[in-house]
């Protein structure tokens, strides 16, 4: 397996390559006529496509010229690691440790999957889960309908286009009708290689009244040089379908993390996400979800924590296309050091989409000096028959909640990480996914200890 | 739902408005603009030559900009800006009594009560008809204390230093295309001196008409409150309805010294082939404070963000926003407070009501600079939907540097309640009197903040054709 998948990057991928043309051809050569096509496609959407600079609406606030040197990328060139747990460094194996209550797992190392399990109970019941790349053989048709079709195509915008033709790995989940997991799919990828650029997707279908859960976490060290992990999230709920996903981004400094996610939820369906975004130096999430279906109801969490110089962009939109659906965001952030972020979202009820209920709440706690938060909540109605609110704060830490925490003998810091933890709190409240909790509340408690005026 | 045929009657009164004068200009450019038409303008106002450099500076600068794609829809402007008038001289001179303003215009500003109200409730009356100011008067009492409020061209000539030490340094012509255009082109408009310690306890007011079809106005108003002073500036804006876009761009700049005290009042009430691009921005010094006071009714189209730039410590900034957008009709309003000093606080409310094929659009922006230590705003935004057809928008831009400051943003969007209807005419009340009482209701909160007469104005603006005696 290793072999097979060293050879994979080695030679077909133009290890260390740019990202140029050639290296998408290299791609399409050993690949099916309709993807080699959607490839080239993707490719000259990429080159018609403009860079998106500060001029941009949507990305005055994150400058990628200065952030993102894609000519000096390198498509990977590392000996990816072999499906053995022993061989894996530290940081993926204890993040593995952590999910032993799972449906299936996933690794991706360096882009490409090295190890795949799922209990043999769902695959007997047609439960599908693997890599991306497999599945281009095995489930043509599945993929050809829906691999950046309608959730995430490549004309919508420079950088999906980019993730379109280049992708090289990634997941895909498939459950059937009526078919419910009783514990989520873990996928874990670790990422290695300074100066790389990662592009990898994801594909979850989730049939008429099945049920799902799925939780993913990106993993790095400390990389000496901008690297890009860029991943296309396609999440499919069908009628009566209810899907948790979850995001969780521990990467280390030196990471531009790019997400590009959309989630399509039908007629009585229920797609709730979470985007927990630690790591990185630059994170670029865009999410939008798109009610399609009466009863359709989507719950979006989202949890950042900044230091150092971290910069947080969040990118959110909530369509509602169809009536009578339901949406409820709420992200909250908090800043220390000279971190950044920004939230920007919308609320789109599209003309007809009465009894519409849609929410959105941005709340931010800025814990330095030189930390900055920009909150750009948005509403665009089109119907009068709905309900919609949003709310979006700044502030600082509550001086009467420190004072209170400190007359009961806590030191100033101790209380300063309770109150960030209550703060932050709120989120994983709202997702009843017990093992998540327990994990995202760790690895903010540990950036906690190490985070609050380092 | 209510039904349609009370949904119909629902709308803003605009016929007092839609009438017309017939009048001969004394001079008028040629239409559309052109270097020419800036030193045109310039020559028939023997302006000094560095306000000439600064026109023909500022019309490079507009020529050089790009025409907003956000906001408003703005692409059958470049036609419209082609074929206006940008300069149309009335009269000849600037009276200082009505008996002295020729018959068919001070006609015109008698069937809008002017001349009525100045007796009455203000303490001065600039009155602009197409480009120029035909009329100005302040009452003696306030001239005597040193209040100066003038034509913006004998503000130029009488105070030169005063005018020059402030004139274009709170907006400069490259702030935006629409403020260059103004920078270039403009005429009339106020200029305004409150000496320290001076409290007018009634308004200035100041009130814009457009006639003519297819007219420019640029308005450029500059207003300076001196340490400790405290007045009311009001301008209200109407022009008849004609088939083709007229086009009005104003700059108002004002300078609020310390601890003084400034409300700035908007009625505008344009026709609905007007396009309305104002550029209004206050600086407010330490312990002084702004309040801006927006209602739009009229227009096409508006675009309009009345500014507070809190450069002094403890500057206080408010912005009360009223929108009404009709068929046909996009207000694009708002406003931006800007914290650049230490314990500056701020607040904006906006209620926005669209009915038909209306489109109100609340844009703003709450900043906060880092070193502005213990800066407080909150920005609350509420729409009010009147039947499916009608658009609502909310864009807050919230950008916070700095960590003692408390920042909040509430925005709802909602329809009348079915339950309120029911409730109301249960008591008795037909379904327009409901109507009626809920919409006064949401906008009760800004009306009040009225002297007495607007806020009269403004609800028989938004009243109905009731059957009954409500009201």
């Amino acid at each position: 397996m290793a072999e097979a998948v060293a050879d994979r990057v080695g030679q077909r991928w133009g290890a260390g390559g740019r990202l140029d043309r050639e290296a998408v051809e290299r791609l399409a050569a050993h690949e099916p006529a309709w993807l080699a096509e959607r490839r080239m496609h993707a490719w000259r959407v990429y080159e018609a496509t403009p860079m998106p600079d500060t001029h941009h609406e949507e990305w005055r606030h994150t400058d990628l010229a200065h952030k993102l040197p894609l000519d000096a990328l390198r498509i990977p060139d590392v000996e990816p690691l072999p499906d053995d747990q022993r061989a894996w460094p530290l940081l993926l194996r204890r993040a593995m440790e952590e999910d032993e209550d799972a449906a299936g797992h996933l690794v991706l190392a360096d882009g490409c999957v090295v190890h795949t399990d799922i209990r043999t109970d769902l695959t007997s019941r047609g439960v599908v889960l693997m890599s991306l790349r497999e599945a281009v053989s095995a489930h043509p048709k599945l993929l050809r309908e829906h691999l950046a079709t309608q959730a995430v195509p490549p004309e919508e915008g420079k950088l999906q286009a980019l993730n379109a033709t280049l992708w090289t790995d990634g997941v895909f989940l498939w459950v059937p009708r009526g078919v419910r997991l009783e514990h989520p799919v873990r996928v874990t990828r670790w990422y290695s290689e300074p100066g790389a650029a990662y592009f990898s997707r994801t594909l979850i279908v989730a049939e008429p009244t099945s049920e799902l859960a799925y939780v993913d976490e990106a993993l790095s060290d400390d990389l000496d040089e901008t690297t890009l992990t860029s991943t296309a999230v396609e999440v499919i709920a069908r009628d009566g379908a209810r899907v948790r996903y979850v995001s969780v981004q521990r990467l280390g400094r030196g990471a531009f993390y790019q997400a590009a996610q959309r989630t399509l939820a039908e007629g009585d369906a229920t797609l709730d996400t979470l985007n927990v975004s630690l790591g990185a130096s630059t994170t670029r999430v865009d999410l939008n979800a798109r009610l399609l279906g009466p009863g359709a109801e989507s719950n979006m969490l989202g949890l950042y924590f900044g230091d150092g110089d971290q910069h947080f962009d969040h990118n959110t939109s909530q369509d509602h296309v169809a009536p009578a659906a339901r949406s409820d965001l709420l992200y909250k952030g908090a800043l220390d050091g000279a971190s950044r972020s920004v939230f920007r979202g919308v609320i789109r009820v599209a003309k007809g989409a009465q009894q519409t209920d849609a929410y959105q709440t941005n709340r931010n706690l800025i814990l330095s000096e030189h930390a900055r938060a920009d909150s750009l909540p948005k509403l665009e109605i089109n119907a009068d028959d709905v309900k919609c609110s949003h709310g979006a704060s700044v502030g600082q830490l509550d001086e009467e909640s420190l004072f209170y925490l400190m007359s009961r003998g806590l030191t100033h810091d101790q209380a300063e990480r309770l109150v960030v933890i209550g703060f932050l709190g709120e989120v994983m409240q709202r997702l009843p996914l017990g093992s998540v909790s327990t994990k995202v509340n760790r690895v903010i408690e540990e950036k906690l200890r190490i985070g609050v005026h380092a | 739902m209510p039904n349609n045929a009370v949904v119909e009657r629902l709308d803003l009164d605009q016929n007092k408005y839609d009438f017309r004068t017939v009048d001969q200009p004394v001079f008028r450019t040629e239409p559309g603009l052109s270097e020419e038409v800036v030193r045109a303008i310039s020559t028939h106002k023997e302006e000094p030559e560095w306000m000439l450099d600064f026109r023909l500076k500022a019309y490079r600068i507009y020529l050089k900009k790009p025409m907003p794609t956000w906001g408003s829809d703005l692409s059958d402007l470049e036609n419209v800006l082609d074929q206006i008038y940008y300069y149309v001289r009335p009269q000849d001179r600037m009276m200082n009594s009505w008996d002295d303003v020729p018959e068919s215009i001070k006609d015109t500003f008698q069937k809008l009560g002017i001349p009525e109200a100045e007796q009455k409730v203000l303490a001065g009356v600039g009155a602009q008809y197409e480009s120029e100011m035909v009329y100005h008067s302040l009452k003696k009492e306030w001239d005597d204390k040193g209040v100066i409020f003038d034509s913006i061209e004998d503000g130029l000539r009488k105070h030169p230093e005063l005018f020059r030490k402030h004139f274009a340094t709170v907006i400069p012509p490259a702030d935006n295309k629409f403020s260059a255009l103004n920078s270039a082109v403009w005429s009339g408009g106020s200029f305004v001196y409150i000496p320290k310690g001076v409290h007018l306890d009634t308004p200035l007011q100041a009130y814009f008409r457009v006639n003519q079809e297819r007219m420019g106005q640029f308005e450029r108003t500059l207003i300076i409150a001196d340490e400790g002073s405290r007045a009311h500036y009001i301008e209200g804006c109407t022009a008849p309805a004609y088939t083709t876009e007229s086009f009005h761009s104003g700059v108002i700049e004002i300078v609020i010294a310390k601890d003084a005290h400034f409300r700035y009042t908007t009625i505008q009430n344009w026709s609905r082939n007007m396009y309305n691009l104002v550029t209004q921005r206050a600086l407010v010094n330490a312990g002084a404070t702004m309040e801006w006071l927006d209602g739009n009714l009229g227009s096409k189209a508006t675009m309009k963000y009345p500014s507070c730039y809190l450069i002094g410590e403890g500057a206080h900034g408010s912005i009360l926003s009223i929108a009404y957008a009709g068929d046909g009709q996009h207000q694009d309003t708002g406003g931006k407070v800007v914290h650049a000093a230490p314990r500056t606080t701020s607040t904006i409310v906006s209620k926005s009501i669209s009915k038909g094929t209306g489109r109100a659009t609340y844009r703003g922006l709450c900043k906060v600079y880092e070193g502005s230590t213990a800066s407080r705003s909150n920005v609350e935004c509420d729409a009010l939907l009147i039947n499916e057809t009608a658009r609502s928008d909310t864009y807050p831009y919230i950008e916070i540097e700095e960590r003692s400051a408390n920042v909040g943003h509430e925005a709802t969007v909602s329809k009348i309640g079915e339950e309120q209807l029911f409730y109301l005419t249960s008591r008795g009340m037909t379904e327009e009197e409901a109507m009626a009482l809920i919409v006064r209701g949401f906008i009760e909160p800004i009306a009040k903040q009225l002297p007495l007469e607007y806020a009269v104005e403004l609800n028989r603006l938004i009243e109905m054709e009731m059957e009954g005696s409500v009201g």
